[in-house]
């Protein structure tokens, strides 16, 4: 990109290309939805994933090979964060692509729709940031849009009781981050996470104590964030309350975004108290895979099951982070993608399963749908086995790059313990396909048959597969990408 | 890297392991009716039989270096290909799988109603996997195969099993899948301590150190006894095969079982030979419980197909004993045991079918006398009876004297006891399995015909008959002459001898000794 030259210091704005594409799209759109009559809503769905689109291309054609900073470095563009907003993004079109047939009859559906684009950009905003302010200030957008998008269903109780939850225990979680920001603050006397971790290299005696304390509460305020265990208690009800295609998307982005600031976090400013930090993020990998894992086995809805299953699987993807190598960090994509995929694919089928007064959220409402709709049972069932890691299947791949990646660092007790949970977590996911295939139907089928939702099934099924047989593409890209960091 | 060595210059494995997959697809897409279901199934696993016959008739029998390879790049990034390859030890299973597809797919004529179309696609999928475990020489494809094995099983119990089929199938896959999750974690260590490769004949030159054998070791150990399975670890078996569908049985018993026992020649002996002699105490105390024990307990049975289940894990340790008692003749009647009770087991299995789809009933209690309405039955049920005593004359009598001698002969340097106690008591068996086997015979087939039921059958169709008779051909055949089995197997059995008894762990001291050098090295160079 062409250099301008300005006769005053003007900051380097060409990496944020993309996020400013977005902020000005979303607004856009928020305006215009207020042109749109409510039967032809689905428009601003079609803009909303437009945007996305154009903004994924965005961030193709700016995305360089190095890393390119931006606002005196308080912003940096380079091909991990790059990919990591392509599968924002992506996650975004496939939740708006669940919404348009959901929200048909709710009100308000352009905020719903920018409020989504909103989130995204907080996130991609984190993606890039490289100073403890810009993570705050997009996680903060984040997280706000995500909270009025738990609680959109305004008349629904458990969709408002959620979203309290899920806002006060957030705020929570920001005032901690917030907090130990301000030990690290305090003893380097700078907010940029380079400087910072420079600084950090020379200080030991009581300042270190300093360090240390700002530290667990810095990786406290980010596991909420990812829904690690012990953290994760909003994650049930948040899952539950909101509307399904939220669900899906607060499964995926910003697990994505929250990894990446972990990452970047721990290799720029904690480089020299990485002992402390493989300690509590060890910690935090083992309890969330055992949370994680055993504590679904006892749901009986489906989306609280997943939510668990997400505890479960932040946990393994954790473990590529501790093993703090390219590897683990390109592990750490390659689970997110893979993960993206099969979490879409199962919240369209559970949309999919809604209908006239059931909705489709009870794990027995499975019950013989092998036997109704054939389809919709296999693609279940290799969602659900692709979300059990059984190899053939992408979710196979996905556990593979972050337990290898550990086992390289060394950490062969952890993967042990990883593997373990895993099969734990297979009871869980087979107990479905259990309903799926082995039962008798017991209620009506009379299924949806939203053409959008079926090609998302049929879209996330086929990728999962694909990737199952041939992960090399995929792979390839991310660790491609890994380089960029440390 | 060497010439790929195969015969026949065509992929001859890929086509035998998709074929069934290719086929499975086939007729999810594009077969509609029952009866087209079915002989399209029956034809795409006779033809994978016919493709896998130039495997035995092309097979080079001097010599033991893998045949019929194939090499392709998969996954560069980790060094991942797509390499296949069979010897004396695996091939055999190849053929033992396609054959018992075929007569798995004619067993599940009739008995089978609800579903045809998912069972014969899930017991072709099966087939591929199951073709893919043996002739995969990437740990990484054979993982895949491996696990990817409980897809299938896992549908084909729970939907066509008996009553408690649920609870049977969900602790099949968690025992399995528990149990080889470990392995993949030995595998990628394995993968970076190796040099950054997965080629299974790659690890089995690579020198590891003791403490690496003795953990990888520990690590296959938990997968393959699951899979084998050994006492302790048996009891999802007798649940697993009470509730499969009568194929799912005769696949279980005569296939399944068998990747355990041949993980442990293909992985844990050669690559970490001084680990298994070190666990051979171990192994020789856990293969006596199960042929001891475990006969015991299956003299026990009121149920013909638990009955039947626990005297596979009788014979499976005289498998295991065999395998860990080095000896050739020891290992090859361990590898003829394997074969042996893939047709014995089967075929009885397929008899309990033939009784359970006249009567509904699996209970030796319900039937008695049933040689009085079912002659021919009688006879053939018999035949497979004396095979499962190993008579002389029965290909199980081959193998487990095989077994007996060459463990009598063994001398392992870790066993405190003369191997011939071992051998000693291993014999029992004999009288054992004798016990539990004529016992069920006498009970279920002999005596007066007294109750009502068991009046109303009647003898076996042709169609029922037709696919005991290759068995009792095999079985009679491996009985009287099983050279031609023992030559094929033979080059390979002296040279995993030959590997089992090379320590690997001098020239795993010279190559920690030779790394420390360049390590001190390197630093000079590097300033």
């Amino acid at each position: 990109m062409a250099n301008i030259s300005f006769p005053f210091p003007f900051p380097v704005i060409s990496p944020l290309l993309p996020e400013i594409i977005l902020a000005v799209l979303a607004m856009v759109i928020l305006l215009w939805d207020l042109l749109i009559p409510k039967e032809r809503k689905h428009l601003t769905a079609l803009a909303a994933l437009a945007a996305c689109l154009v903004t994924a291309l965005a961030v193709g054609k700016v995305a360089t090979p190095g890393p390119e900073a931006a606002f005196y470095g308080f912003f940096v563009l380079d091909p991990f964060s790059a990919l990591a907003k392509v599968l924002m993004l992506v996650a975004a079109a496939f939740a708006i692509l669940l919404s348009i047939d959901h929200m048909k009859n709710e009100e308000h559906v352009g905020e719903y729709y920018s409020l989504i684009l909103f989130a995204v950009l907080g996130m991609m905003l984190m993606a890039g940031a490289t100073s403890f302010v810009t993570i705050y200030l997009g996680m903060e957008l984040m997280a706000l849009s995500i909270y009025v998008l738990v609680g959109y269903q305004r008349n629904v109780l458990r969709s408002s009781e959620a979203a309290l939850k899920y806002f006060i225990l957030g705020a929570l979680s920001s005032g901690m981050l917030l907090y130990g920001i301000t030990f690290l603050y305090g003893v380097t006397g700078s907010l940029q996470l380079i400087d910072m971790g420079k600084a950090l290299a020379t200080v030991d005696g009581e300042a270190r104590s300093a360090v240390v304390l700002g530290l667990v509460f810095i990786l406290a305020g980010l596991a909420f964030k990812v829904s690690l265990a012990p953290f994760h208690m909003w994650t049930p009800d948040a899952y539950e309350g909101a509307p399904t295609p939220v669900t899906a998307f607060m499964s995926v982005a910003p697990k994505v975004a929250g990894f990446v600031v972990m990452i970047r976090v721990v290799v720029d400013a904690l480089p020299a108290l990485n002992a402390d930090t493989t300690a509590i993020l060890s910690l935090l990998a083992v309890v969330s895979m055992a949370v994680g894992n055993i504590a679904a086995i006892a749901q009986r809805n489906i989306k609280r099951m997943l939510a668990y299953s997400t505890v479960g699987h932040v946990g393994f993807i954790l473990l590529g982070v501790i093993a703090g190598s390219n590897g683990g960090y390109a592990g750490v994509l390659t689970y997110m993608a893979i993960y993206l995929f099969m979490t879409m694919g199962a919240f369209a089928l559970i949309m999919l399963m809604r209908r006239e007064g059931i909705s489709g959220e009870l794990i027995e409402d499975y019950a013989g749908l092998a036997k109704v709709r054939p389809g919709y049972g296999l693609a279940m069932g290799l969602l659900l086995f692709s979300l059990a890691g059984i190899p053939f299947l992408g979710g196979f791949w996905a556990k593979y790059a972050v337990f290898a990646a550990a086992i390289e660092a060394g950490h062969i007790t952890l993967a042990i313990l990883g593997v373990l949970f895993s099969a734990v977590g297979a009871f869980y996911y087979i107990r479905v396909v259990k309903y799926i295939y082995f039962d008798e139907a017991r209620v009506e089928f009379n299924l949806n048959d939203n053409k959008l939702l079926q090609a998302t099934v049929v879209l996330s099924t086929v990728a999962v597969v694909a990737l199952g047989i041939f992960p090399e593409p995929l792979m390839d890209l991310c660790r491609a990408a890994a380089v960029a960091i440390g | 890297m060497e010439p790929l060595n195969n015969a026949l210059n065509f992929p001859i494995l890929t086509l035998a392991t998709f074929l069934p997959l290719a086929g499975a697809l086939f007729i999810w897409l594009f077969v509609r009716g029952e009866q087209a279901v079915r002989w399209t199934a029956l034809a795409i696993s006779v033809v994978t039989f016919l493709v896998t016959i130039p495997l035995a008739t092309h097979f080079d029998t001097t010599t033991a270096h893998m045949q019929f390879e194939e090499f392709h790049r998969w996954i560069p990034a980790f060094n991942i290909n797509y390499q296949l390859g069979v010897d004396g030890i695996s091939m055999p299973f190849i053929l033992l799988t396609s054959l018992l597809t075929v007569i798995c797919v004619i067993s599940a004529w009739e008995c089978i109603e609800k579903r045809v179309k998912e069972y014969m696609i899930a017991f072709l999928v099966l087939e591929t996997t199951l073709i893919g475990v043996f002739s995969a020489l990437d740990a990484i494809l054979f993982y895949f195969f491996w696990e990817a094995m409980l897809i299938p099983m896992y549908l084909i119990i729970g939907i066509w099993g008996g009553k408690n089929r649920v609870y049977a199938t969900i602790k099949f896959f968690l025992y399995t899948l528990a149990g080889s999750v470990v392995m993949l974690v030995a595998l990628l260590a394995m993968y970076f301590k190796a040099g950054h490769t997965f080629s299974i004949p790659d690890f089995m030159s690579y020198a590891f150190s003791f403490k690496w054998q003795f953990w990888i070791w520990i690590a296959f150990f938990i997968a393959f006894a699951v899979k084998v399975p050994m006492w302790p670890v048996h009891t999802w078996l007798p649940d697993a095969h009470t509730e499969a569908p009568t194929a799912g049985s005769v696949i279980l018993a005569g296939v399944l079982l068998k990747m355990g026992a041949y993980g442990f020649l293909r992985f844990s002996l050669p690559i970490c030979p001084d680990a298994s002699q070190y666990f051979v105490p171990f192994m020789v105390v856990l293969s006596l419980v199960a042929i001891i024990y475990i006969s015991l307990v299956a003299m026990m049975q009121e149920d013909m197909k638990r009955l039947i289940a626990y005297s596979s894990i009788a014979h499976m340790g005289f498998v295991t004993l065999g395998t860990f008692m080095f000896t050739q003749q020891a290992m090859e009647g361990a590898i003829v045991n394997m074969i042996s009770h893939g047709f014995v087991a089967a075929a009885l299995f397929l008899c309990v079918g033939v009784m359970y789809d006249r009567l509904h009933t699996r209970l030796i209690a319900d039937y008695g006398g049933v040689a009085n309405v079912m002659p021919v039955f009688a006879a053939v049920m018999l035949v497979f009876a004396m095979a499962n005593v190993a008579l002389p004359g029965a290909s199980a009598f081959v193998g487990e004297i095989m077994v007996l001698v060459g463990t009598f002969n063994a001398d392992p340097s870790y066993l405190t006891v003369s191997a011939k106690w071992v051998a000693i008591a291993a014999a029992s068996s004999v009288v054992l399995s004798a016990c539990y086997t004529l016992w069920m015979y006498k009970r279920v087939i002999m005596g007066d015909l007294v109750k009502e039921s068991v009046k109303s059958m009647r003898d076996m169709s042709v169609r029922e008959f037709g696919f005991f008779v290759p068995l009792i051909l095999l079985v009679l055949w491996m009985g009287f002459y099983p050279q031609p089995v023992l030559d094929v197997m033979h080059a390979s059995v002296v040279h995993l001898i030959d590997q089992v008894n090379t320590s690997k762990i001098d020239a795993a001291a010279a190559l920690a000794q030779a790394a420390t050098r360049t390590a001190e090295v390197a630093p000079s160079v590097a300033h």
